[in-house]
């Protein structure tokens, strides 16, 4: 009897032990099963892929199963899900779009893809990252396809290179742009027009206030709003040094003035990144930020946007994927008063024009690891239609399709399009190394001091980070000591 | 089974023993292998792995990734000055939430003493931030500390101080609201530690006519001193490798305040050096083992 | 003189009580500030002076539950398309100007959130009870240091382990997985679970065991029949501990988890949208989530002490 019970009691514990710990087992049972059923239908769509004798879009009618993108967790990501809506229709093709935090999509897709997952079939990841997915083996090269497609000539060239291509350069595409983004302007219509306001300015600075025309123009016009006493302040720019905030800001400002992060082909850093153009431009940032609101020095998107609606500051920097919260009536009072601009020109110390906007925004890969290749290309073929692209727009995406910005229709669509469309043809990308987020970091790290309290000179912030960035790509392979 | 029934019927005890022995381990065995599993395992394994160079990110390559560089790496991390200046952080975050809620916690627990209506009402709504998530905890304050519509400047009168990402106070901003999520933890010790001193202790001291000082230092503090303790080792360890709090007010980054355990967090995560971050983290880990050995030390002096 | 010496007392009493209500008010201002927040309709979160009485908006709770685009600029509805709104469509659009697209990410979060910590709150508790009687009924040997082992394992800095755990999970295909997250769940309560109960069972007279094992029982029935109803309390107080511990975690949600088993810790404090960061939102999802937890303490007040100790302080 007793020692029936201690069996009994054995076998409960042992099954206690086998659920509980052997879930590991389990789940690979569980995997193994949901694999199986997804090579299944990797097959089928294979086998009617042969039957279709792989005719190019033919293929496209008899597709079945499901597509996964992922992307970061935004309302362009809910347009881009809306606008699949019309790929189900014509394919019958299931697209899920999973949203992931900004703070964390590019570390948790990072995570999925070094573990090698299908858990998605395109991911429309990064700009910057293109190279680290690229060289880790995670995306698939799209070279090919974007040659037999048109997406080279369709597609405006600066955004194939900035988001596609890796090495930039190299002739190599990764990928297909889906939301061009890039730092612009918004500025107070209301206040730039006000006569008592012009013609302070005007006796002031000695030439008319208007939209600014270079950097000096904008420094003098934040000078003359900026008004501590009475809570209005010069500008909102970015000083948030977390992420890719400042740097964002002081690479535009760099090449602006004719300096650069360094030569993307050599690697090159020091002689570049500390140049005398590269630290002009530094200096401006610092100008300018000394007429930011207070607590301005972990600034990104959302605060530059509070400074702007609270009615604080004349004239705002921020991506343009963020002017639609500026153009609403409801939650911006002063957005029919709303102008937007792109980044003015400068004049470097050489004497040479030049005109930049940093770059965000996104493209869209094909995950190599994914069983549903043939569905994420056919996506991408319906994608690139033209009128798709038109489409993409009107919803609120930001396209880069060349003949879509270059519309009519585009540009009267909302009041900053127009100035979008000027921002594709100046942007220009950071490093696209896969080491970028060390660079990102270390730039943020020496060029933030002196941006937010003027520590030390610019010439030191712009040696000290060309002297870090020298030393990880020494430690990467790609200069030699 | 033949035999068994024998043994049975022949000596009780011994076999009750016997089967006592089959109920021992199918009770601990799953307990045990389970921490094993996800505990000491992995704790091994970060172990070998902090003597490396791996990087997640990349895929394994052996000599290459990981390549093992023995002790150097550890050598490497102490020599470096930002991590000590982040051990200092560390400590001063440690030093100041502890020290918070050591004082406001007893204080809050002698206010209490006393009973009246409605004693256990306060009591439970005191206690309410302790059972919050840190990260939620940290949200709030968050949203609390806007210096562009939070009420914290507000209410103190204090102007627009940016407490959550200025570098000159974003680690008070996490003092603080550490210190508001677990002074009641230490409130509810020193209750308890209050509690249990006996009445005539008092009454012998009364009869002395001693004073309220006296009767404070002589009857009061040591009698609550060991839970006092208690409760400074548990907040001393969990306040180490608090991460939640200060990354819900200030994100993580330049804006946030110079933690090792965020720093961690960053090197293994974001930059996926896993080698660094295993080594990082058995810094930590020995850090905490001996701040708790001291303190345990003294506890067990104190009990005495 | 005693007299006047009661009426001081009683003076310094009331003082003292008045004292405590205030720090306590004081104390909940944050709290308050928070579900103040989460009326609040969208113009008035970022104002200066801060308000704290307006007329409440639903709003922040409909938001924090749908997925929303804001109408392009220059969109006017009809009054026909306002008409056949729904009741939350149209607080949202006279809100904000936004169309809900779809669900929110807010309820699978939650729903998650209540698996896993349901799941691996039960699991804890079976395998902690069947442990926690056997180190307090026999004789084990190195049972202090097992014991000490077990402890130890719950004062690791969850970052040490989590990088191997991560990458072992990874491999094992249980990073986003909620059976991976309630076994990293259940070994972080277990340490906890097995101390607690150790405790209140060592409390129960071990002559009621021996008198049960004298009328005929088996170890394995006193154990079920009499050790478990007696130590009934323990067990439930237990738990709820293990649920407060479990449904607050948020470091290895953050770092093992991204959608499919993520909990709410990890996801809430992201809540930006087009139009800036959802205070509102973020307020409201707050709110709803820290109800359980609240709920769990007020039932377990009597027993706080004991668990937030380990079992080592028994009240």
């Amino acid at each position: 009897m007793k020692s029936k019970w201690s069996i009994i009691i054995a076998v409960i514990m042992a099954v206690t032990m086998v659920v509980t710990l052997s879930m590991v087992g389990c789940k690979t049972t569980a995997d193994e099963t949901t694999m199986a059923e997804e090579t299944t239908a990797a097959a089928e769509t294979a086998a009617e892929e042969t039957t279709a004798a792989a005719e190019e879009t033919t293929a496209a009618a008899e597709l079945s199963g499901e597509l996964r993108i992922v992307w970061a967790q935004w309302a362009p990501a809910d347009y881009l899900q809306k606008l699949s809506e019309g790929f189900t229709a014509e394919t019958g093709v299931k697209v899920t779009i999973e949203q992931i935090p900004w703070e964390t999509f590019v570390q948790k897709y990072n995570a999925e893809m070094i573990a090698q997952n299908d858990t998605w079939d395109i991911i429309v990841g990064d700009s910057q990252d293109v190279g680290a997915m690229a060289t880790g083996g995670h995306y698939v090269d799209l070279t090919q396809w974007c040659t037999d497609n048109g997406v080279l000539d369709s597609f405006t060239p600066a955004s194939m290179t900035y988001y596609a291509e890796y090495p930039k350069g190299g002739g190599q595409y990764w990928g297909v742009p889906v939301e061009g983004d890039a730092l612009g302007w918004a500025y107070r219509k209301d206040l730039f027009e006000d006569p008592e306001n012009m013609e302070a300015f005007k006796a002031k600075y000695g030439y008319d206030l208007d939209v600014p025309k270079d950097y000096d123009m904008m420094l003098d016009i934040a000078e003359f709003f900026h008004d501590p006493d009475n809570d209005f302040y010069g500008i909102a720019i970015y000083g948030d040094n977390g992420y890719d905030s400042m740097v964002m800001f002081a690479e535009q400002m760099i090449w602006s003035y004719g300096g650069d992060l360094g030569d993307y082909s050599t690697n090159q850093v020091k002689g570049i990144l500390d140049s005398d153009a590269s630290v002009d431009g530094l200096e401006m940032y610092r100008a300018l930020f000394q007429y930011t609101p207070p607590a301005f020095n972990d600034a990104f998107f959302v605060k530059a946007n509070d400074a702007f609606v609270a009615g604080k500051v004349p004239m705002s920097c921020n991506y343009f994927a963020f002017f639609p919260g500026l153009a609403n009536e409801a939650t911006n009072p002063y957005a029919a008063d709303t102008g937007y601009f792109p980044c003015p020109q400068q004049v470097g110390s050489d004497g040479v024009k030049r005109q930049f906007a940093a770059l965000g925004g996104q493209a869209a890969s094909v995950v190599t690891y994914s069983k549903n290749q043939d569905l994420a290309f056919a996506w991408l073929e319906w994608f690139i239609k033209p009128d798709v692209q038109l489409e993409w727009a009107k919803l609120g995406g930001y396209t880069c399709h060349a003949d879509t910005l270059a519309s009519d229709e585009f540009l009267n669509a909302t009041p900053y399009n127009a100035a979008f469309a000027k921002s594709m043809e100046i942007f220009k990308d950071f490093w696209a190394v896969p080491e970028y987020s060390e660079l990102l970091t270390t730039m943020s790290a020496t060029v933030g001091p002196y941006v937010i309290t003027g520590t030390g000179t610019a010439k030191e912030a712009l040696e000290a980070c060309a002297e870090e960035w020298t030393r990880i790509f020494i430690e990467a392979g790609y200069l030699s000591e | 089974m033949l035999r068994g029934r024998k043994e049975n019927t022949s000596t009780e005890l011994q076999y009750r023993a016997l089967s006592d022995q089959a109920l021992i381990r199918a009770f601990v065995l799953p307990t045990i292998v389970l921490l094993v599993f996800v505990n000491i395992f992995p704790l091994f394994w970060s172990l070998i792995l902090s003597f490396s160079n791996f990087t997640a990110k990349f895929p394994l390559v052996w000599g290459k990734n990981p390549k093992f560089l023995g002790i150097e790496q550890y050598i490497r991390l102490l020599a470096d000055p930002a991590i000590w200046g982040r051990f200092i952080t560390t400590a001063k975050y440690v030093i100041l939430s502890v020290g918070g809620e050591m004082i406001l916690g007893f204080g809050l627990a002698l206010l209490l003493q006393i009973k009246f209506k409605g004693r256990e009402v306060i009591t439970t709504l005191l206690v309410l931030p302790m059972t919050m998530s840190p990260v939620i905890v940290g949200l709030m304050w968050k949203l609390f500390y806007d210096p562009n519509w939070g009420m914290f400047n507000y209410l103190l009168g204090l102007g627009k101080i940016d407490w959550a990402t200025d570098i000159k106070y974003n680690l008070y901003a996490a003092v603080i609201a550490d210190v508001w999520m677990w002074t009641p933890f230490v409130m509810l010790l020193a209750l308890a530690g209050l509690g249990a001193i006996p009445q005539y202790l008092y009454e012998a001291a009364e009869v002395d006519r001693a004073s309220w000082w006296h009767k404070f230092t002589k009857i009061t503090l040591p009698m609550v001193w060991p839970l006092l303790l208690v409760a400074l080792i548990f907040r001393t360890m969990e306040a180490f490798k608090v991460f939640d709090i200060a990354m819900g007010i200030s994100g993580r980054g330049a804006t946030a305040p110079q933690l090792l355990s965020i720093y961690l967090y960053d090197t293994a995560f974001v930059n996926w050096k896993t080698g660094v971050g295993s080594a990082l983290g058995y810094i930590v880990l020995i850090m905490i083992i001996a701040i708790t050995n001291i303190f345990i030390k003294y506890l067990n002096k104190a009990k005495q | 003189m005693a007299a006047v010496n009661r009426k001081k007392v009683s003076v310094t009493r009331i003082l003292v009580i008045i004292l405590i209500v205030i720090i306590t008010f004081v104390y909940m201002v944050p709290l308050l500030f928070v579900i103040d927040t989460s009326f609040k309709p969208w113009t008035m979160i970022k104002e200066w002076p801060p308000r704290i009485f307006f007329k409440p908006s639903i709003a922040p709770y409909i938001r924090i539950f749908t997925a929303r685009t804001v109408y392009p600029p220059g969109t006017t509805l009809t009054q026909e398309q306002i008409d056949n709104m729904t009741w939350y469509q149209k607080i949202v659009y006279q809100e904000s100007n936004e169309e809900i697209v779809r669900r929110g990410d807010f309820p699978l979060r939650y729903l998650n959130s209540l698996i896993i910590t349901v799941v691996s709150t039960a699991i804890t508790i079976l395998m902690a009870t069947f442990a926690a009687y056997a180190f307090s009924r026999f004789k084990i040997r190195g049972k202090n240091d097992i014991l000490f082992f077990i402890l130890s394992t719950r004062m690791l800095p969850a970052v040490v382990v989590l990088i191997p755990i991560f990458l072992m999970f990874r491999k094992l295909g249980l990073g986003d997985n909620h059976i991976g997250m309630i076994i990293l769940y259940t070994a972080f309560n277990l340490s906890f679970a097995v101390w607690v109960l150790k405790g209140f069972i060592d409390e129960i007279p071990i002559e009621y065991e021996e008198a049960a094992m004298v009328d005929g029982y088996t170890r394995f029935q006193t154990f079920w029949k009499i050790i478990v109803p007696q130590a009934m309390t323990g067990i439930a107080a237990t738990a709820v501990f293990c649920f407060i511990f479990s449904w607050n975690e948020f470091g290895f949600a953050f770092i093992m988890t991204k959608s499919r088993a993520q909990t709410i810790p990890p996801w809430l404090p992201y809540q930006m949208g087009v139009l800036g960061y959802d205070w509102g939102a973020a307020a409201a999802g707050a709110v709803l989530f820290i109800i359980p937890a609240l709920v769990f303490t007020i039932i377990l007040r009597k027993n706080l002490v004991r668990g937030i100790t380990f079992g080592a302080i028994r009240k």
